[in-house]
């Protein structure tokens, strides 16, 4: 087969086609892929963020199966429904076992609107490790006590899977996949981006204390109990207020100057 | 000036478009892992058979760095090592060496690709190799060669050495020295060299910690490495979950001159 390179298109008017506010969601859950890929978070094709559709139909936005993120695009996200079939057909493709993760939150927690999933080195370095991630600097303390870990039971394709999914994620917002790597979610598509950079820079930052506590015995050093959970407290009541993540606005200011399409 | 590859006159038309559409996608390859930061100043080749005729394949114009290569600079070898091109650059023996050996003992390989990134070069430093740490690496679990170092792959009775260490697999750690994926497409050998140089960078960081570590069950070791074995039999599968096409474009947003 000859290399077809031309660059797909919708074949509808999407933003004629949906609501303001999906279309308003779209254009958040794209510049997520897009930020996402600015920092290194992709693997080629596989691993997926998704988003609740605003209203009752239980519909999500999810990337079209193929493109790296930095070809995504408001109109290119597909909606599907909880078994990921395709709702709104735009020409794209979608990996219906990807989403397998994906669904099984969105179904059970309606207060979770957006769900990142990332195959990042350090994320899955720290989902080798049994201690788990270490309540060790400031950027870890958002997850002190609000980090759930899901083992692994091989590649997430069977759907007896999900209430153990589920059970291991609680009420948390955010879980290591041990062996595999790490699942972001969010009351709001800011609220993931917040959560995939902060957990995306506690492993990075554990992974290399933990090289030199090992290599030169120094110890790796731990603020009191008292002040981790004062701090994870404190970011979590953050947690509707502007402040959630206050770089988002200027995060898309700069993908609206430096590749707008992305909201197209 | 310089020897530019990117001024070379276009072999499009001149080449059958079987063997021009090879050379868009070989030279494709050597830009994503210059893209990637997986290259090695001019070290290090990636080989593609001419489709229709087995016993010749394309190697990178060697002293062009691979952020430069293009079709059209690709040289033309046969198994013999003739030179079957026109063109200012020479073949690198070594490459030849390594790839003549994939190439002539494997029917079922199009594509090898090598490389001497940070992660490969200390993994493949390192007893042991690969360690089977995350649902990435079952892809290479109990399936991935080992070769000796033996020095600069220059002699040519390091081949069948090469073959024998390669035997049953599509993935080597060439030890002291980097890694090698093989594949039925030009894609395929990228997605498993992508794969492989991650699997590498979260061993590196993982092992050093000297931690205690959650290990998957051999069984699941094992019954995950045979499904990826059956869905990669599968026809087309990985074909979406590689982004072959996607990546592509974007090498060609910041500079398309690999497709000429």
């Amino acid at each position: 087969m000859p290399l077809d390179l031309s660059h797909p298109v919708p074949t509808i008017d999407v933003r004629a086609a949906v609501s303001p506010e999906e279309w308003e969601v779209r254009v958040e859950l794209a510049g997520l892929y897009r930020l996402a890929a600015r920092h290194g978070m992709t693997d080629l094709g596989g691993t997926h963020f998704s988003a609740r559709v605003p209203g009752l139909d239980h519909h999500f936005l999810i990337n079209p199966y193929g493109l790296m993120f930095q070809e995504v695009t408001a109109s290119n996200l597909v909606k599907i429904d909880t078994d990921g079939e395709v709702v709104l057909h735009n020409g794209f493709p979608v990996n219906p076992a990807g989403f397998t993760i994906h669904s099984a939150i969105h179904m059970a927690r309606e207060d979770v609107v957006c769900v990142a999933h990332t195959h990042t080195v350090a994320g899955m370095a720290v989902s080798c490790l049994k201690e788990g991630l270490l309540p060790m600097t400031q950027h870890s303390l958002r997850f002190h006590n609000r980090i759930s870990y899901h083992d692994w039971e091989g590649v997430a394709t069977n759907l007896d899977e999900r209430e153990r999914l589920v059970r291991d994620l609680g009420g948390n917002q955010t879980m290591i996949l041990r062996n595999h790597g790490v699942l972001c979610c969010g009351r709001s598509v800011p609220e993931a981006w917040r959560g995939l950079f902060a957990l995306e820079k506690s492993c990075a930052s554990q992974l290399q204390a933990m090289a030199i506590a090992k290599a030169t015995g120094r110890p790796i050093k731990f603020p009191p109990e008292s002040v981790a959970q004062g701090t994870s407290d404190k970011l979590e009541s953050r947690h509707g207020k502007d402040t959630v993540s206050r770089d988002w606005p200027g995060q898309l200011s700069k993908l609206d100057r430096e590749e707008p399409d992305y909201a197209q | 000036m310089a020897l530019d590859a990117t001024s070379l006159p276009s072999l499009k038309g001149a080449v059958s478009d079987e063997e021009w559409d090879t050379r868009v996608e070989l030279a494709g390859f050597y830009r994503l892992v210059a893209k990637h930061d997986m290259d090695d100043l001019v070290g290090t080749h990636i080989s593609a058979r001419v489709p229709g005729h087995p016993d010749q394949f394309l190697i990178n114009p060697y002293g062009v760095l691979f952020d430069e290569i293009t079709a059209s600079s690709l040289i033309k070898v046969n198994m013999d090592g003739d030179v079957l091109s026109d063109g200012p650059w020479p073949v690198n023996a070594a490459g030849f060496t390594i790839h003549h050996a994939v190439l002539s003992g494997r029917d079922d390989v199009m594509c090898a690709a090598h490389t001497h990134t940070v992660a490969g070069m200390a993994i493949s430093s390192v007893e042991g190799g690969l360690t089977p740490l995350t649902q990435k690496h079952m892809r290479f679990y109990k399936s991935i060669g080992h070769h000796p170092y033996e020095g600069i792959a220059d002699d040519a009775d390091e081949c069948a050495r090469l073959q024998r260490d390669l035997a049953g697999h599509d993935a080597l750690l060439l030890e002291n020295h980097g890694l090698l994926t093989c594949g039925p497409s030009v894609r395929s050998a990228w997605a498993l060299l992508y794969n492989l140089e991650k699997c590498c960078q979260t061993q590196l960081v993982v092992e050093a910690t000297g931690a205690e570590l959650v290990t998957p069950s051999e069984e699941l070791c094992e019954s995950t490495r045979a499904l990826f074995q059956r869905m990669l039999q599968k026809p087309g599968f990985g074909n979406l979950l590689d982004a072959w096409e996607s990546s592509l474009r974007l090498v060609a947003r910041d500079d398309d001159s690999f497709m000429h």
